[in-house]
């Protein structure tokens, strides 16, 4: 009897779990679109400056979110520059070489890596940069490019965990078919191994890339400002889209920031959340797209 | 097996050795930069005193408690929900129901940490202020259950992915002796992944210990310690990013180094639990 | 028939981290024949077989002892020494596995593979290889107008001959076959049957089998192997002939 009960109270608490978590998350996001919808535009992006000559670099935008968005997305390819050969590299060197004790040592290392906040990630960064300022040029200050150094940090240890594991779960008959037709390691690898698992790796770098666009804690202590217009090079300071939305939550001047502010909110949600969903995807296609033909 | 390196296998273990020497470089950078405090004073003065820098104080203690409540506050509400959510996922809906809630839950994972706060910024904090009938609204209560809502998709997805991993065979066998699905979950899945459920709930801590912008946003920032938990406070993860603006020379920039070796080390030996208990577990069985 | 022996193993034992898998196998195979190995399952025929190939190498924790000759182009060669490359004897010795495995590829990318493997891309040569490995294995009227077609998509039987032309298209010396029927219904077994026959004159073939009623058929030796130890041999098989007589 009391076994039933606890039976059906468990039940009703987890439909209720289940209901409130829903409507928190749906609620939040609700809330976001309600007061940001409005501002969806063409306006909300360049302002009052015409787009075409914003593209073409001909004129600066400064009342849109335009320098905030190809600074995020300069962030994005910068660091994926970075991040995609070393990790998978490393991947490929974890999952195909690396035995025993040193195995073992090494995805300790990249464990703890993986776990470290990303603000400390981004102390790391600014370190790195007090640390050339002071040895080679007064010159140096934090800059894109450190901060690209230090999401490719971040995400690093993602891409390597992501290539191990697709490479290491392969069925054990396709991994020794090309080798038994006289394949050399690096030809199985680059041959059957890496197409085998393109679309777990791809996937793996889509979600990277995901999380390289919405980190704030990381740039705000590499170079990220509130107003810098377009970066100049990637030795200078610049604005990204989540720094943008800290930066209004605390500074805005009245409802018209303020609901630039939502806007930029809800364009870095869809901009991760398409990343997201492109990434499940991929899980699910990119291998018929690539391999079937 | 010894075998001759080839020189692919070189390139592929430089960049190995690369990425473990940036995991270590990370730590040594911090090392390096808290070496001055932690020389002068005592390590565990500054990790019992106060913050007042104007009377040359930098100890973190209160930042420390900060974080230390907030992570366990948001533990306490976002673990009930998140193992209910999960059996909701695993065992109770509907396979169609289950499929839009585990896309949720995914999608959840996307969403950026400052959405997040700055939405509960504008939605929960007057929502506080009225209710506490004082201060700013800014508090750990604030910003705990949106850390609550950060870490439970984390937690969801590792639940249900070791409710997955209970063999087939189990489950039928309840089945067949004529078990509901809360029977099942209750007698079999859970007493099978419950090393799962202890991982996932150390990684959820890990991730609320280590969350910026949510404690940043809307915990307050007070320097002073707390005395309730509708109180202003500043996680560690917040005192890094505040300090941050300061000159580079100063002590006070100095003691966001130890704070970050700190969260550094707590990270390490998070990792190195959840590390044991999978070996522990897995040599058990 | 005049055989000469292609292969001799010596004192051959195999050791899985600490556990010995193989004792002291010293056997002879004939060339140009089909040797069949039985035994109940677990007793190491499959390992032998990737002994002869060296693809135990591959395998974490494996190790060897005693002697592998075999010829190769007219000599005999110590195929366990490191001097020989292990990736130009497993192109001389081809093997086909229990479970079919086309790779995630076209039919022509897939039977094209090993000569891709070996830097061999003139577009006319690979065609024509191609083209003669499906005949041989009698393929190519089944295939000819789909070769882009994934591999995956054949039937059963028709990708065990798919693996069996990919070995082939090297030229190998020596085939090892693991089971290869043991996952085909009896047709498609049959048509894999007379194609191994029809390879004789061109390879010496080395077959693990558990079927009684195949190494009947087909063998022409049969090695039998318990526990790790060879037991007995016996060379009453028909080697194919009673099948042509009836």
């Amino acid at each position: 009897m009391i076994r039933r009960l606890i039976e059906g109270s468990l039940i009703l608490f987890s439909w209720a779990a289940g209901l409130l978590l829903t409507l928190a998350f749906l609620t939040l996001v609700g809330f976001l679109l309600q007061k940001g919808g409005t501002s969806l535009g063409v306006n909300l992006i360049f302002g009052d400056t015409a787009p075409l000559d914003a593209l073409l670099l001909r004129q600066q935008v400064f009342d849109g979110l335009f320098p905030a968005i190809i600074g995020t997305l300069l962030l994005i390819a910068g660091s994926m520059l970075i991040a995609i050969p070393l990790g998978i590299a490393a991947g490929i060197y974890m999952a195909e070489y690396c035995r025993g004790r040193v195995k073992t040592f090494f995805s300790l290392l990249f464990d703890i890596l993986a776990g470290v906040p990303s603000i400390i990630v981004g102390l790391a960064g600014l370190s790195l940069t007090i640390f050339l300022h002071r040895s080679f040029s007064a010159q140096i200050s934090t800059s894109l490019l450190i901060s690209c150094l230090s999401l490719a940090l971040l995400v690093l240890p993602y891409l390597i965990r992501t290539t191990q594991t697709a490479l290491e779960s392969i069925d054990p008959l396709i991994r020794m078919t090309a080798p038994a037709l006289g394949a050399s390691r690096l030809q199985n690898i680059i041959r059957v191994l890496l197409p085998n698992s393109i679309s777990e790796i791809g996937s793996g770098i889509i979600l990277a890339t995901g999380r390289c666009a919405e980190d704030t804690a990381v740039i705000m202590l590499t170079g990220a400002v509130a107003s810098a217009g377009l970066p100049r090079s990637i030795f200078s300071q610049y604005e990204a889209l989540p720094f943008y939305i800290y930066y209004i939550s605390s500074q805005y001047s009245g409802p018209d920031e303020l609901r630039r502010g939502f806007g930029a909110a809800i364009l870095l949600i869809l901009l991760c959340a398409g990343l997201l969903l492109t990434a499940l995807w991929m899980q699910r296609r990119l291998k018929t797209i690539l391999l079937y033909r | 097996m010894d075998r001759p390196h080839s020189f692919t296998e070189y390139i592929f273990l430089t960049a190995a050795v690369c990425s473990g020497l940036l995991t270590a470089a990370v730590f040594l950078f911090l090392l390096i930069f808290s070496l001055p405090l932690l020389q002068n004073g005592e390590l565990t003065d500054l990790l019992l005193s106060s913050w007042a820098p104007d009377k040359g104080m930098y100890g973190i203690y209160p930042m420390l408690m900060a974080s230390l409540t907030l992570a366990c506050l948001s533990l306490v509400i976002s673990f009930p929900l998140s193992l209910g959510c999960s059996f909701v996922i695993s065992a109770l809906a509907p396979a169609r129901l289950r499929r839009f809630l585990l896309s949720m839950v995914r999608l959840m994972t996307g969403i950026p940490t400052v959405v997040y706060s700055f939405a509960a910024l504008f939605l929960l904090v007057p929502f506080m202020r009225n209710i506490l009938g004082h201060g700013s609204g800014m508090s750990i209560l604030t910003a705990a259950p949106v850390l609550a809502l950060l870490i439970a998709p984390t937690m969801i997805i590792f639940f249900v992915g070791s409710f997955e991993k209970v063999p087939l065979s189990a489950t039928l066998a309840v089945d067949a002796l004529g078990g509901n699905p809360i029977q099942k979950l209750l007698y079999v899945m859970i007493p099978q992944a419950w090393p799962g459920i202890i991982n996932g709930v150390l990684l959820g801590f890990g991730r609320a210990m280590g969350d910026t912008m949510i404690s940043l946003m809307l915990a307050g920032n007070s320097v002073s310690a707390f005395n309730s938990l509708s109180q202003s406070a500043r996680s560690l993860t917040a005192h890094i990013a505040l300090v941050m603006a300061f000159d580079f020379d100063s002590m006070e920039f100095k003691s966001i180094f130890v704070c970050g070796l700190l969260l550094y080390i707590f990270t390490a030996i998070l990792m190195l639990l959840l590390r044991m208990s999978t070996l522990c577990l897995s040599g058990k069985r | 028939m005049v055989s000469s022996t292609k292969i001799r193993t010596q004192d051959l034992c195999f050791y899985y981290h600490r556990q010995q898998v193989l004792h002291d196998i010293s056997l002879d195979f004939p060339a140009h024949q089909i040797t069949a190995i039985s035994g109940p399952s677990g007793s190491g025929k499959s390992t032998f077989l990737m002994i002869l190939n060296r693809l135990w190498e591959e395998i974490e924790g494996c190790s060897i002892s005693g002697n592998v000759a075999m010829e190769l182009d007219g000599e005999l060669q110590d195929i366990t020494s490191r001097a020989l490359s292990a990736r130009i004897l497993r192109r001389k010795v081809g093997m086909v596995f229990q479970q079919p495995n086309p790779l995630p590829m076209s039919i022509f990318k897939n039977i094209a593979f090993p000569l891709r493997l070996a830097s061999i891309t003139d577009k006319n040569q690979v065609r024509h290889a191609v083209e003669n490995a499906l005949r041989q294995v009698q393929l190519w009227d089944e295939v000819k107008e789909r070769l882009n077609d994934d591999g995956r998509l054949l039937s059963g039987g028709q990708q065990q001959r798919l693996c069996l032309a990919r070995a082939l298209i090297l030229r190998p010396e020596v085939l090892l076959l693991d089971e290869p029927t043991s996952s085909l219904d009896p047709e498609a077994s049959a048509a894999i049957e007379e194609l191994l026959l029809s390879l004789k004159s061109q390879c010496t073939l080395i077959m693990v089998s558990h079927y009684q009623d195949q190494i009947q058929r087909i063998a022409d030796l049969r090695f039998e192997i318990r526990e790790g130890r060879f037991i007995s041999s016996r060379s009453d098989c028909d080697g194919g002939n009673a099948r042509r007589q009836t």
